[in-house]
């Protein structure tokens, strides 16, 4: 696995010279760059929900005007995404026309991509996430998901950034998150159909339905959950911020959740695959640390492990 | 009559242990959270052991095992824990309320079976 989360861009450029040069620095910067075709990028943000930004060309139209509008509608689709206008003229942000400026966060100067890199620090890998913690989440992750699920396959995606609030799948599971150095949620996110067609094939013969899944999603959290906080507690103590809330915003109808934040998440995908019959199906795992996250107080408990007991095993008082 | 209680909000969990327990001997009933296994433990005296969860909805395992001791006034029946909590002042809470084991989830249950047969004799 890799030690840092990379984050997919889409970069909406007609370039070809700049194209080049933004997959070179794609390439050393963590992103994975996604290019689109002009006509058909509202089609494709309605499809990819594990967005970090949006690398977007002021000459993206056939004229400056197509190029404002299209900006626009993608602003308004998708206005949680961090969008970065490569100009030809001006890293300024108010030298962006007035009606544009609250659609950009930042512009750079494609004779001078370097900057780019300050950008994505502020914008899309804002928040400092230690190796050790994405190893120890993966590792748990697997380990809870490969006994709960003994006979399907699980492979695992290198962990990535994402700055949009779109839902994957109808079903979702959410629970807090919260120690001295952070303070958060964690979601489990996955497809009813193909998930139940992974963990029983045969299910109307065996009474499986929906309810087995919301069960199984249930119980999956829990188990993550316990890990994570049996590993990444720390001292135990909270925050002097403990009673600090606010409001969840969930819009079924755009599938979209927000949790008042603009911090990005951090995104872990799972795939399954029943071994008997080949069905896959997919899990994202997403933490969002809207709260309170201190990393420079991480603390990975993995082998500070006394007065720990093994799971499974019973500790007689 | 039930001689294990397993009080778990999940009902993967309570399938899952109450079938192990009996598929080894045990007769097994449960509860769906700290209030039900209350009210649960109080209709059947027979019961010897409780298997309870620390986090559920309605009354945490830790409350309820409280009240066992306080409110039903109940010092015979054991109480083990089966939880994902891992924490000190957790298994301290339990240990001040009389619970006589802790596990960690995920069950295992293999290593359990005689420990459970010698705290029922």
């Amino acid at each position: 696995m890799n030690d840092k989360p990379v984050s997919k861009i889409l970069v909406l450029d007609n370039s070809r010279e700049h194209i080049l040069q933004i997959k070179r620095f794609c390439h050393e910067n963590d992103l994975v760059p996604l290019k689109v075709p002009k006509g058909r990028v509202m089609a494709v943000l309605g499809t990819n929900i594990d967005l970090g930004g949006i690398l977007y060309s002021e000459t993206y139209g056939d004229s400056p005007a197509e190029a404002a509008r299209i900006a626009l509608e993608i602003h308004a689709a998708r206005p949680e995404l961090p969008m970065i206008l490569r100009s030809e003229t001006s890293a300024q942000i108010q030298d962006i026309p007035h009606e544009l400026r609250h659609v950009f966060c930042a512009a750079y100067l494609g004779s001078n991509i370097g900057a780019l890199r300050a950008v994505l620090d502020e914008f899309i890998f804002c928040l400092r996430y230690p190796n050790a913690l994405l190893r120890g989440i993966s590792e748990l992750t697997l380990a809870v998901m490969r006994r709960q699920l003994p006979y399907v396959s699980i492979t695992m995606d290198t962990p990535y950034i994402v700055n949009d609030r779109m839902i994957y799948g109808e079903l979702l599971s959410l629970i807090p998150l919260e120690s001295s150095w952070y303070r958060g949620y964690m979601m489990l996110q996955t497809e009813e159909a193909p998930f139940l067609d992974v963990i029983c094939p045969e299910k109307a013969s065996q009474g499986m339905n929906f309810r087995t899944v919301n069960d199984l999603l249930s119980e999956t959290t829990n188990l993550i959950w316990g890990a994570f906080k049996n590993r990444f507690t720390g001292d135990g103590s909270k925050s002097a911020h403990d009673n600090a809330q606010v409001p969840l915003v969930i819009n079924h109808k755009h599938r979209y959740i927000s949790f008042g934040t603009d911090n990005p998440q951090l995104c872990f995908r799972f795939t399954l695959k029943n071994r008997a019959n080949g069905r896959s199906s997919m899990i994202y795992e997403r933490f969002i640390f809207n709260l309170s996250w201190s990393p420079e107080n991480f603390k990975d408990s993995e082998r500070d492990v006394a007065g720990l007991v093994e799971s499974g095993e019973l500790q007689l008082f | 009559m039930a001689q294990i209680l397993v009080v778990d909000d999940s009902s993967t969990v309570r399938d899952e242990v109450a079938m192990f327990l009996q598929e080894n001997g045990f007769k097994v009933s449960t509860a769906v959270d700290g209030k039900d296994g209350l009210l649960k433990l109080k209709a059947d005296p027979q019961i010897r052991l409780v298997v309870a969860d620390v986090n559920m909805p309605n009354m945490d395992g830790l409350t309820m095992v409280e009240k066992i001791r306080t409110e039903l006034g109940n010092s015979q029946v054991h109480l083990v824990m089966l939880t994902t909590e891992n924490s000190p002042h957790m298994k301290e809470r339990g240990k001040a309320a009389g619970v006589k084991g802790w596990i960690v989830k995920p069950f295992k249950g293999a290593a359990v079976v005689e420990t459970f047969k010698k705290l029922m004799v």
